[in-house]
């Protein structure tokens, strides 16, 4: 199990990775929006957003390989949506796609150019609940901790194995696994539960984030909000 | 099953967006009575724990292979509450480290993968008598749940997506919740697994508590929050739509694209069968576990 | 009732019996002066973490324990832990946010540290704990052992403590960093409570040792000459230091 999924790109160096996390959570969102309001019938608007993202991929230095090696993620729901040309014609499907795609491509652009604990405060000076901040960031931080443990386990398992057992074994293996993961999981959380107490936890969580907005957040948030605003107008 | 940007109509993603959102902050208002905080350490662990079994995959029908949801699982062990906290940090975090499912999709996803798996497994298990049983009926409850969770979390999903006019209705259900009616199987056999291994070495987790105690109101907000979005979405299938939702549903712009609304009623007179026969095999599913445990109670001295 | 004697940690009698009914620890009476580095031995299972936990209030038994004069109770326990650290001997457990900085951050903003002292304290606790500034930015799941080790100890150091509590501080480390590690505890002004299985340890840092077995303490006393009495030693699942050993065997 690779860890790189995350992070991977995130510390590069391009125009977008060095904006403010509220910027790019606001930027990119509204782009999202904007392109899921597209009217079906208005081609231009498409062929817009599209020239205005692949600006942004190109701006970005992300890899044009790997984003579109993402698209494989949407693949499976192209196969289940091009079952109702019969009924959308191609055309439909096509523009479905086309909306799929773009939308990625905008969601890859913010994920992949900001650190995910950017991210994170990010969303709570945005005013996302703590509680949400806070599993997020202890997601991301015991990730690679159960990852390693469970790619232990399956080594050690891997380890003892003559062949393949019948599947009623594989199961109560597979459950095993899982239960001890989740124990260690369990124990691991009380254990971190005495550490935070003992450095004064009292059920709250402390936020010390610097402001650091700067004139190319505002540079780039009027750039975008006058594109849409152009776009919404032109329709 | 983590729909993307661009399946769904804005109408549909929106109203779930404000849907789940809400969920999450009553739940998250309700995570800040329990004083001690030892809540916040479990569930962030345990969302890690999700994160990291839903990338452990197993094969299944050779050629495919499946992985543990852990919604249902984790909602009998910590209650539903703090199950859906944990699940939606899972789909976020899936949608910001994976790119797997969309960012105007978050809240159809989080209703389906954390609120239908959490609650409607909970319920479940709960209505199988599994809060005050042990052994072997424990596990029934555990493995039904997890069955259940599965199958009611795809059929929203795939539900979702053919109003949408995304993927056609019966085709999309069929496979959607079909595939899905398999992988449960897994997904319950390995809820009642796990629950079984617990019980063996750590029994005292199975005691674990949720965000206060879950209560009759909590049991109303749920199934209200659970129903009633799912209510709109059949009853905006069903022939006995009334004339402006209809002609609202047929302006959004995919459908537009080619359904038309009398095309619309035909799926939606078999979804309404759809429903009805599904409702009924559940009740005679749900009539024949009780009887088989009706008969293993009395078969005991 | 506050007790004004000169003490830095006072237990009185104490008793923890754990949920599932395991007595963990019996009648445990010890007193530290301030400044004073004591360690803690005994076999697995002995209750050294048990009693580390004990220091501030993370768990209550019965029977007394008093910080610098103050009983703990659930009113002051806040109070009490400003001025107890606790060093746990998984830097996991420790280092559960997402950066450095906001790791050792964490205990001087739960004390109510103003925001704009925060920086200095941070980069005070790092150099400390013999770490580099640029440390800081750093997820801890990138780091190696040794350096989480230091980390975690740089998050307690952040918080001033006058009284730190370790358990197992050199388990795992290799040569380079425990030398590193050892430098660094030699350095501290803390008062020392150190539970460990390293026993050239505590005969390098600790001129008072403490015998922990089954929930009690069975001796307590000079350090080297509690552990070259092979006798009590091998009585409770221990052995005599191989430097000790050679001295012995020598004179």
């Amino acid at each position: 199990m690779r860890h790189n999924f995350i992070d991977r790109y995130a510390l590069l160096d391009s125009p977008l990775h060095i904006l403010e996390p509220r910027t790019k959570l606001l930027a990119f969102t509204a782009m999202i929006v904007a392109v899921l309001c597209i009217p079906v019938r208005s081609g231009s608007l498409f062929v817009a957003y599209f020239f205005v993202t692949a600006i942004l991929m190109g701006i970005s230095q992300i890899p044009l390989n790997y984003m579109v090696g993402r698209t494989l993620v949407i693949l499976p729901f192209i196969v289940l949506a091009s079952l109702a040309v019969p009924w959308k014609g191609y055309l439909g499907l096509g523009i479905l796609f086309v909306r799929a795609i773009l939308c990625l491509m905008l969601l890859i652009l913010l994920t992949n150019t900001t650190r995910f604990v950017e991210l994170l405060r990010g969303l709570r000076r945005l005013g996302c609940p703590q509680i949400l901040v806070l599993n997020l960031g202890f997601l991301y931080r015991y990730l690679f901790v159960l990852t390693e443990e469970s790619m232990r386990m399956k080594q050690a398992r891997d380890c003892r194995r003559v062949g393949r057992a019948p599947l009623r074994e594989e199961f109560r293996i597979l459950s095993s696994m899982l239960g001890t993961l989740l124990i260690r999981s369990f124990e691991r959380a009380e254990r971190m539960h005495y550490a935070m107490l003992s450095r004064g936890y009292s059920g709250e969580f402390p936020v010390v984030s610097p402001k650091r907005f700067s004139w190319h957040d505002l540079v780039f948030l009027s750039g975008v909000t006058i594109f849409i605003a152009l776009t919404v107008l032109w329709h | 099953m983590h729909i993307p940007d661009g399946f769904l109509t804005n109408r549909i993603a929106a109203s779930l967006d404000v849907v789940s959102g809400a969920g999450i902050l009553y739940a998250a208002r309700r995570a800040k009575v329990d004083l001690s905080g030892r809540i916040v350490p479990v569930m962030g662990v345990l969302a890690a724990f999700v994160f990291a079994a839903q990338m452990i995959n197993f094969p299944v029908l050779g050629g495919t292979s499946g992985h543990l949801i852990g919604g249902a699982l984790l909602a009998i062990l910590l209650g539903p509450m703090a199950a859906f906290l944990t699940m939606a940090t899972v789909v976020i975090a899936q949608a910001l480290f994976l790119q797997d499912g969309g960012l105007v999709a978050l809240g159809a996803n989080i209703f389906n993968i954390g609120a239908l798996t959490c609650f409607g497994g909970y319920a479940v298990y709960r209505l199988l008598g599994g809060g005050s049983a042990r052994g072997k009926r424990m596990l029934l409850a555990g493995f039904l749940a997890g069955w259940a969770s599965l199958i009611v979390s795809s059929a929203c999903c795939a539900l979702q997506m053919s109003l949408s006019g995304a993927i056609p209705l019966r085709i999309g259900l069929t496979t959607m919740v079909g595939y899905h009616t398999v992988v449960g199987i897994f997904e319950g056999m390995l809820t009642a697994g796990v629950l079984s291994f617990l019980l063996k070495v750590r029994p005292d987790l199975m005691k674990l508590n949720d965000l206060g105690r879950f209560g009759a109101a909590d049991w109303v907000g749920a199934t209200l929050f659970v129903a009633i979005p799912a209510a709109i979405l059949v009853l905006a299938g069903s022939s006995r739509l009334p004339d402006p939702l209809e002609r609202l549903l047929a302006i959004t712009p995919l459908l537009s694209g080619g359904t038309e609304p009398a095309k619309l009623n035909s799926t939606a007179r078999y979804l309404d069968y759809l429903v009805r026969a599904g409702v009924f095999v559940l009740l005679v599913l749900l009539g024949f576990v009780a009887s088989l445990l009706g008969r293993h109670r009395r078969r005991r001295p | 009732m506050d007790d004004m004697s000169e003490y830095a940690v006072r237990i009185t009698r104490l008793n923890y019996t754990y949920p599932d009914g395991t007595r963990a620890l019996e009648g445990i009476d010890l007193d530290v002066s301030p400044g004073e580095r004591i360690a803690v031995v005994g076999p697995s299972g002995a209750g050294k973490s048990t009693l580390l936990l004990h220091l501030n209030g993370v768990l209550s038994g019965t029977g007394s324990v008093r910080i610098m004069g103050k009983s703990l109770e659930q009113s002051n326990l806040q109070q009490i832990r400003r001025q107890v650290g606790l060093l746990f001997q998984d830097p996991n457990d420790q280092l559960f946010c997402p950066t450095v900085f906001e790791d050792i951050a964490f205990g001087p903003l739960n004390l109510g540290v103003p925001a704009a002292e925060i920086p200095h304290r941070v980069e005070k606790a790092l150099s400390d704990a013999g770490l580099d500034q640029s440390i800081r930015s750093r997820t801890s799941h990138h780091l190696s052992l040794g350096e989480r080790r230091r980390v975690s100890l740089a998050t307690v150091l952040a918080m001033d403590p006058a009284v730190l509590g370790m358990d197992e501080p050199t388990s795992n480390l290799d040569p380079r960093n425990r030398r590193h590690l050892i430098e660094i505890l030699s350095g501290l002004k803390a008062t020392l409570i150190l539970a460990t299985h390293d026993l050239e340890l505590v005969l390098e840092c600790c001129s008072r040792t403490v015998l922990m077995d089954r929930g009690k303490i069975w001796s307590d006393g000079e350090t080297r000459s509690m552990l070259s009495n092979a006798q009590l030693m091998e009585a409770h699942g221990l052995e005599v230091p191989l430097s000790l050993r050679k001295a012995v065997v020598g004179g």
